[in-house]
């Protein structure tokens, strides 16, 4: 730990407490994570360990930097690449009002990001503007892998419980258990919708129910014919049966067509429709002017 | 991370030269021969095999666990940590990394102390000495000294997709996934890519049960002399194994490693 110089805290992660640092040789500026060893017999939390795995084979622009993993005394202390702020606190600075340009250029870095774990099989399973990262040139990272893993090999389910509710898609919702890449693609456009509105999230959900609902009331409620193999799910249950809205202006108003259409195609209910993050970036959205 | 071998830091890192190997084994050939190593290397494997069936493991956990094991000591002298310590603690990092869940540090060392006093009385004698706080310290040397690279990727995914191409033939698959665990005794998991190890243990497998696959190998894209190298290095392995008796030797080849410093790493002892 010499090497650094610790400055102020900056959160709490999913795991431990976050603190700015300083390199003392160089003086750039990263972010320590102190990884808590609060399970006297677990060692080092599996969530650390995940992060700490991923991030060694993940390394792209749109992917947050892992540089360094020291151990002191009974401590762990990850060290990341800093960045300035993330996505909610950008939001938060706003006042209600985002560039457009700026919309499309996170949309596409988030993509981009994306594209990168999925090609090398890895979910995030946990996206939601604060695990985004903004550094002060505008570029977009991908953070906090705490929940992200690998998919190479089918073992058991995944645990459930895992997205916070607002990003869920409805698969998640109602308890599917083998999720795939489409997961990380319904919260990036839960993510395209919210920045268009500076902000504002675009499902706030209070629980399942609620979430689902309100999924539906946009969407129109899904049926067997509509997306197979929806009623087998765990924990499905039947809704009204909402219209889908044809409104889409007014739930983003600010997004022109090709936005929308983009939109449209990433908040698809059933997850084998839905478009992935390749697809997603060579959308018409992102070429033209 | 299936499909990105290449890319990945078990390519990038941990796929080493022969002579690098060769070097930073110096220290402990000081004491032990070439022979020797090999024969301390069986038998840690077997022990760290022993003790992942006791926790249930899945023969992927257990191979994880055995290189995370041969990765620390072709780094580090086997006098730097106790072998006895690192292997309970390459199973406790390798049961969270590969999912299975966290083993508890207490249970893994009393699972220490039964499989050494039932199973390995004779290569040790004492009681087990370490206990979970050891093992909890010891996983962040292991950690540091892998520099954090902890996916490893197996030959049993590839050998399932040549057997796949073959034609379902069970008994050589069978067969050849025990070669491949028995490879883990050698060092052929630290120098070549785990296809290419799939595909030497297949040919052992072919010779063994005189399986005629001569068209269907040369069929492949792979560089044949490295799959001659793995494959003599397993060969060899066998040989030596049958003339190793482990019950016998091993206590004396153990006594000659020079006890791990007590400080640090580790501060038991």
């Amino acid at each position: 730990m010499q090497k650094y110089e610790k400055l102020e805290k900056i959160g709490e992660g999913t795991y431990g407490t976050v603190f700015k640092g300083r390199n003392r040789e160089t003086m750039e500026i990263v972010a320590l994570k102190r990884v808590r060893l609060d399970e006297d017999d677990k060692g080092v939390p599996s969530s650390a360990l995940r992060e700490i795995c991923l991030l060694k084979e993940l390394k792209h622009k749109n992917i947050v930097r892992l540089y360094d993993v020291l151990h002191s005394d009974k401590k762990l202390t990850l060290v990341f690449e800093h960045c300035d702020q993330d996505l909610k606190k950008y939001f938060d600075s706003l006042n209600g009002d985002i560039s457009l340009d700026i919309v499309k250029s996170f949309m596409y870095q988030l993509l981009r990001g994306l594209a990168f774990c999925h090609s090398h099989n890895v979910l995030h399973r946990d996206l939601k503007p604060q695990n985004l990262l903004i550094n002060k040139n505008n570029e977009l990272k991908l953070a906090d892998f705490g929940l992200a893993r690998a998919f190479g090999i089918p073992v058991k389910c995944y645990s459930a419980e895992v997205v916070t509710l607002w990003y869920r898609p409805p698969d998640v919702l109602f308890g599917a258990k083998l999720y795939t890449t489409s997961i990380d693609c319904w919260s990036a456009g839960c993510i395209f919708a919210e920045m268009a509105n500076a902000g504002r999230p675009l499902f706030p959900g209070s629980d399942v129910d609620d979430q689902l609902k309100r999924i539906f009331k946009l969407l129109g409620t899904p049926t067997e014919d509509t997306w197979p193999g929806l009623t087998q799910l765990s924990d499905y249950k039947p809704f009204p049966l909402y219209p889908a809205t044809n409104n889409w202006n007014q739930v983003v108003p600010r997004l022109n067509s090709k936005g929308r259409d983009l939109l449209q195609k990433l908040l698809v209910c059933r997850p084998t429709l839905r478009l992935s993050a390749e697809q997603a970036m060579a959308h018409p959205y992102f070429t033209e002017n | 991370m299936a499909g990105n071998f290449w890319k990945s830091s078990h390519y990038q890192q941990w796929i080493v030269d022969k002579q690098d190997l060769v070097r930073e084994r110096q220290e402990d050939l000081k004491y032990l021969t070439e022979e020797e190593y090999t024969k301390v290397q069986i038998f840690f494997a077997n022990f760290i095999q022993v003790l992942g069936e006791q926790h249930k493991l899945r023969q992927q956990v257990i191979a994880t666990a055995t290189v995370y094991f041969k990765r620390f000591y072709a780094r580090n002298s086997l006098k730097s940590i106790d072998p006895f310590l690192l292997a309970p603690t390459c199973i406790f990092l390798a049961s969270k990394v590969e999912e299975f869940g966290v083993i508890s540090a207490n249970r893994l060392a009393g699972s220490c102390t039964n499989v050494i006093k039932n199973k390995f009385g004779y290569a040790y004698s004492q009681d087990y000495p370490y206990h979970s706080k050891h093992i909890l310290e010891c996983e962040f040397y292991l950690l540091e000294n892998l520099d954090c690279c902890l996916i490893v990727y197996q030959p049993y995914r590839p050998l399932l997709l040549l057997i796949q191409d073959i034609g379902q033939e069970e008994q050589l698959q069978t067969l050849t996934w025990r070669i491949i665990n028995d490879s883990l005794r050698t060092d052929v998991s630290l120098l070549y890519p785990p296809h290419q190890i799939a595909i030497g243990a297949l040919q052992i497998a072919c010779v063994i049960l005189q399986k005629e696959l001569k068209h269907w190998f040369a069929e492949l894209n792979v560089d044949m002399e490295k799959i001659q190298e793995i494959a003599r290095a397993i060969v060899n392995l066998f040989e030596l194994w049958k003339g190793f008796d482990e019950k016998k030797e091993i206590a004396g080849l153990l006594d000659k490693i020079p006890k791990a410093k007590p400080n640090p790493p580790v501060t038991a002892r």
